[in-house]
């Protein structure tokens, strides 16, 4: 479908609201240049989805906190603005004014470039985020492809604080974090794939697409439970969340890779940890709670209050009822994701990689056979 | 071949296993959410110290005959008695009484033995200060009534658990008039002296009597 039409399909299939063009249009409208009126919107969704992220971690900060706090059955942070809102943000300051040290004897260059490759990939990973059919920075044709490739970079930088950090603790955090992510890559990709091959697109807003022709019925959780949950699984491993948090045991490595760090390369660190968080719960909702779609398809309720799809309400409406369920539904993911943090122990490094390829990898493996072979049985409900 | 399967059989057994036993973790974990914090927000809220809380040692200065049973009974000789032989009365003169707050354990011992009780221990136990001397109580520092949580307007006082009612877990909306859970010792007193015939009206006693049984 994508190398039959021109340009990107979902132009032609929505005329919905196409705020890029509007803006292009006024900006020519004032005398200046196509090339610099586009020049000018691009850094508006870069800025945005900046912004947005920011705010989702610390929306998941707090959330941790008080999450964290119930379940020990704590207040958690409650005097920093209303129920403790504002923690998140008196955190940030304080890591921000904070001494920037770099130990003696470290490789500052590679010190300072860690944090960077660690957080520079999840921040340009939400590009193939949607919100909405429209509602995305871009319709990459390869997006989840994208994702899976920029999140093996992340390694990269994990492995270059470590080294650089000229501490023992460091390196043997930064090589566990590298040796874990290069492992649970394999299974998620596997799993992803097994998606792909259902919706025969990498594109992210073809596969939310393609699960919302029935609303909850057709979610692709129905149809890969098992890669549904080992995608989970890897997620949480690829984030270093509470079961695979080995690379900043703080019990043993005292923090990992991160133990020389300070200020705001610290809060890179920190800001990069939520981020992929977030990122990993939005992109599970994407990948199987069929993303921007309600239980019941918008366009039956629209049919059942006899009102056109075309009409402004209705878009507006359906954009926003979009961009809540897609935040619901990841950020019912994180939560899940802070119960596991306080029930589950922690794996050793043996066990980690014996989870890793030894049950998941097969298991995605065997996953994407049986989809494959119930893709060509029943091609109707697989995807034909 | 049946060996490979039988493993096969155990592997997926385990697994399965695994999946629910953290399944029920995280019920458990999803249970907590709906109780109430235990938390007691200190410098605002203050637990309420049993009778027999072992806190600043209180020291009458006129009651004391300085024979000094506490400084022995002590594990580290730790009181200081200060006092001079006055030949013409033939009795001992004390001049001067000390502890130090820094290095007594709080064990209690010169309270138990000494025959004038003059010695007391209180329910003071905020004894923080930027310098450790200072914690070298004198016989007038040791002679100050204990702060008190219940008369303080500023701290709301909290009932600790052996003393909430019957079935309360929660001291934050209890009302002060309710009574603990139990009887009193001088209720179980009461009643066994009276014998088993007032042993029916106790109950309504025990209403009556243990609005008092918060410590002063």
């Amino acid at each position: 479908m994508l190398s039959i039409y021109p340009i990107a399909p979902f132009v032609l299939l929505t005329p919905g609201i196409d705020l890029e063009f509007s803006f292009t249009e006024a900006l020519i409208g004032f005398g200046l240049s196509p090339q610099l009126a586009h020049l000018l919107w691009l850094p508006l969704p870069m800025l945005l989805v900046l912004i947005g992220a920011v705010v989702g971690v610390l929306v998941t900060v707090w959330l941790e906190r008080k999450v964290s706090a119930a379940a020990q059955q704590r207040i958690g942070p409650e005097y920093a603005g209303a129920l403790g809102i504002l923690q998140p943000m008196a955190d940030g300051l304080k890591l921000l004014v904070k001494e920037d040290v770099i130990p003696h004897r470290a490789d500052s260059l590679l010190f300072t470039l860690g944090p960077v490759l660690v957080l520079v990939p999840v921040v340009l990973s939400w590009l193939i985020v949607p919100f909405g059919q429209d509602l995305l920075i871009s319709n990459v044709g390869v997006g989840i492809f994208l994702w899976i490739a920029l999140s093996s970079i992340q390694p990269i930088g994990l492995l270059m604080s470590g080294y650089a950090s000229n501490n023992k603790y460091s390196l043997l955090g930064g090589l566990r974090a590298a040796a874990q992510s290069i492992s649970y890559e394999i299974p998620l990709a596997l799993c992803v794939l097994a998606v792909v091959m259902m919706t025969n697109s990498l594109s992210t807003v073809d596969i939310v697409e393609q699960q919302n022709s029935s609303g909850l019925l057709t979610w692709n959780i129905w149809r890969q439970p098992v890669g549904f949950v080992i995608f989970w699984i890897c997620a949480l491993a690829e984030c270093e969340r509470l079961p695979f948090d080995l690379p900043e045991a703080e019990e043993e490595l005292v923090a990992g890779y991160q133990t020389e760090y300070a200020g705001m390369k610290f809060a890179l660190f920190y800001l990069g940890s939520y981020i992929n968080l977030v990122l990993s719960a939005l992109l599970v909702s994407v990948l199987y709670l069929g993303g921007w779609g309600f239980p019941i398809p918008v366009e039956w309720l629209a049919g059942l209050l006899r009102q056109p799809l075309e009409s402004p309400f209705v878009q507006v409406f359906t954009a926003s009822l979009g961009i809540v369920m897609t935040i619901l539904k990841a950020y019912l993911l994180v939560f899940l994701a802070i119960l596991l943090r306080w029930t589950t122990p922690r794996v050793r490094i043996d066990q980690l990689l014996d989870l890793g390829w030894k049950f998941l990898l097969p298991i995605s493996l065997v996953n994407l056979l049986i989809t494959a072979a119930l893709k060509l049985v029943f091609p109707i409900a697989f995807g034909g | 071949m049946f060996g490979f399967l039988q493993k096969v059989v155990d592997y997926s057994r385990e697994a399965r296993d695994a999946a629910k036993y953290l399944l029920q973790g995280l019920e458990v974990t999803f249970d907590h959410m709906r109780r109430r914090p235990v938390t007691v927000q200190y410098p605002y809220e203050k637990l309420i110290p049993s009778e027999r809380y072992r806190g600043r040692i209180h020291y009458e200065f006129d009651k004391c005959i300085a024979c000094e049973v506490c400084v022995r009974v002590c594990p580290i000789n730790l009181p200081v008695v200060d006092w001079v032989m006055n030949k013409e009365t033939k009795k001992k003169e004390l001049r001067n009484y000390s502890i130090d707050f820094g290095v007594c354990i709080f064990c209690g011992n010169c309270v138990e033995f000494c025959p004038t009780n003059c010695l007391s221990m209180t329910e003071e136990y905020e004894l923080a200060a930027f310098d450790r001397h200072s914690l070298n109580f004198d016989n007038v520092a040791l002679g100050r009534l204990p702060t008190s949580v219940t008369t303080d307007p500023s701290v709301k006082p909290l009932r600790e658990l052996a003393y909430l009612p019957n079935g309360v877990v929660e001291p934050h909306d209890i009302q002060p008039d309710q009574p603990r859970a139990g009887k009193l010792p001088q209720e179980v007193l009461n009643s066994l002296k009276n014998g088993s015939n007032a042993l029916a009206s106790s109950s309504v006693q025990n209403n009556d009597s243990s609005s008092g049984q918060k410590k002063e």
